[in-house]
């Protein structure tokens, strides 16, 4: 025994123990649980939501979603830090508490041209008709381009599909149709993931932030929904399925059902904030007055240790 | 100065051979609730061997295979009974004031342990490579980037998450956790609670 455990432990009685012993029971009938479950339970794996599955089964949205990039309508194109160089929609609390501004832009993000122009300029390479479009499209002047981006978007409410194309009413597009098209067509091969990575780490591609950005939205919006997986609905303490998911999060999802905080624009800043001033509670609780002595008010020590206190106590 | 010889000294005089592997236990250590630090690290041994298996055929591998479904599933649920364990002990834990005595290097091991587990989870969620992975990085990125976290740790990058999530975390992990288990082992549980005990009590 330590000197420090010979000379806090004296006067204590022992009993006999087997650490090892105990240690392989508990192993065991976590093993016994655990490997039960995974056999008659098993484990989620509920199938990503891809861009080809949009745009063959709505394209209309598919279109939707692209021309939101195109346009610079996306929320992703005023996200601000770490995406774009909007430092005035960080979250900020008391005019000044604003981690993300501190850290500037560390991931840049062009959707427009990350998004569209870049793909449609691959397409380009096997439909000329596309590479055309798109030079026309450059040329033009930016207000042209947007007059054409606004149009093309409000023909889309009125669009009609035909299987997996869809039929616009006439409009003055210019080239964004058929720019359009040619990322429908880009999406429904299933090739709009590839054409996001980054073309300099090729053949390997390990990083998705492009694909993942590019899919968020309303689309994924709804699905989480449908399985009681958005934020307002406790959020990631939630698996699909009847699995159990984070539900050690739940103090960090609670602030999410609480309307002050999930109303503020500056939501996610509080909470992290609120659970990193939790956090450290919990890590000088033993220094904090009052709080370090709970335990000893509520008493339910001495159900733990009933026996010490019925048997040994003097 | 010999340190090798400061060292053995250090650790000799810090931890015998009875406090590593225990034979005798004082007799107030007699509650369901010391189970849940076995119960942790017990699970904790489920997942890192199913773990390490997972990691031989690769995060995707349970897509399309019933044996990587099997592992997968083992890794899922040693994460529920781990947190499980973590979560009881933590309460037990409170409720016994386990840090009096000079104990608190354990009880802030502890809770830093839980906080990096908390980290672990969260990439081995995103790690998942499924709907889950895709909804739970997506949302998650929008917290870190709030606190500015995500200006360096890109949950939306796959490599950067499966790296954090099989090695970075796990060795801070075990080292927290092992620290905490050889600080208890060193100091040995903490007595029961004293009617007139004061707080900042030593020990007696």
């Amino acid at each position: 025994m330590s000197v420090q455990s010979e000379k806090y432990l004296r006067g204590v009685p022992t009993k006999p123990y087997d650490l090892l012993r105990e240690g392989l029971i508990v192993l065991a009938i976590v093993a016994v649980i655990v490997i039960v479950l995974a056999i008659l339970a098993g484990s989620p794996d509920y199938p990503t939501i891809t861009a080809g599955e949009v745009a063959t089964k709505q394209p209309v949205a598919f279109l939707q979603l692209c021309t939101d990039y195109l346009s610079g309508n996306s929320d992703l194109q005023t996200y601000g830090p770490p995406y774009t160089n909007n430092p005035e929609n960080a979250q900020t609390i008391l005019g000044f508490v604003s981690p993300a501004k501190w850290f500037g832009v560390t991931i840049p993000v062009d959707a427009k041209k990350d998004f569209i122009l870049t793909p449609l300029a691959k397409v380009a390479k096997i439909d000329p008709t596309v590479g055309s479009a798109l030079a026309a499209f450059e040329q033009a002047s930016a207000s042209q381009q947007a007059a054409w981006t606004k149009n093309f978007g409000d023909a889309l409410d009125k669009a009609t599909t035909n299987g997996s194309q869809v039929v616009m009413p006439q409009g003055d597009y210019g080239p964004v149709e058929t720019m359009m098209v040619g990322m429908l067509h880009l999406g429904q091969a299933g090739l709009v993931e590839g054409a996001l990575a980054d073309s300099s780490l090729l053949p390997y591609s390990l990083d998705n932030t492009k694909a993942l950005l590019f899919m968020e939205g309303d689309l994924e919006e709804n699905v989480a929904g449908q399985l009681d997986m958005q934020g307002g609905q406790w959020g990631i303490g939630h698996e699909t399925g009847n699995y159990p998911g984070a539900w050690w999060l739940w103090p960090y999802t609670f602030l999410y059902q609480v309307p002050a905080i999930a109303n503020s624009p500056n939501a996610d800043l509080l909470v992290g904030l609120i659970i990193g001033a939790f956090l450290l509670i919990l890590v000088f609780l033993p220094v904090i007055p009052i709080l370090n002595r709970i335990p000893h008010w509520i008493k339910v020590y001495r159900i733990i240790w009933r026996d010490w206190y019925r048997n040994y106590r003097t | 100065m010999n340190l090798t010889r400061k060292a053995q000294r250090l650790v000799t005089r810090g931890m015998s051979l009875e406090d590593a592997l225990p034979t005798t236990m004082p007799v107030y250590v007699n509650s369901v609730v010391y189970l849940f630090g076995v119960m942790t690290l017990s699970a904790l041994g489920m997942i890192s061997i199913s773990g390490a298996v997972i990691a031989l055929f690769g995060p995707t591998w349970y897509h399309v295979s019933p044996a990587g479904r099997f592992f997968n599933s083992l890794h899922f649920w040693g994460v529920q009974i781990f947190f499980l364990g973590l979560v009881m002990h933590m309460i037990g834990k409170f409720f016994m004031a386990a840090w009096r005595h000079g104990r608190w290097r354990t009880w802030i091991g502890g809770i830093i342990a839980l906080g990096i587990a908390v980290f672990t989870g969260l990439t081995g969620f995103i790690m998942q490579t499924d709907w889950d992975a895709e909804w739970i990085s997506g949302q998650s990125k929008d917290a870190m980037n709030a606190m500015g976290i995500g200006s360096f740790l890109n949950v939306l990058n796959t490599g950067q998450v499966t790296m954090l999530h099989i090695l970075f975390f796990p060795i801070l992990m075990f080292l927290f956790i092992g620290l905490h288990v050889a600080i208890v082992r060193h100091e040995s549980p903490v007595k029961p609670i004293e009617a007139n005990e004061r707080p900042g009590a030593q020990a007696q």
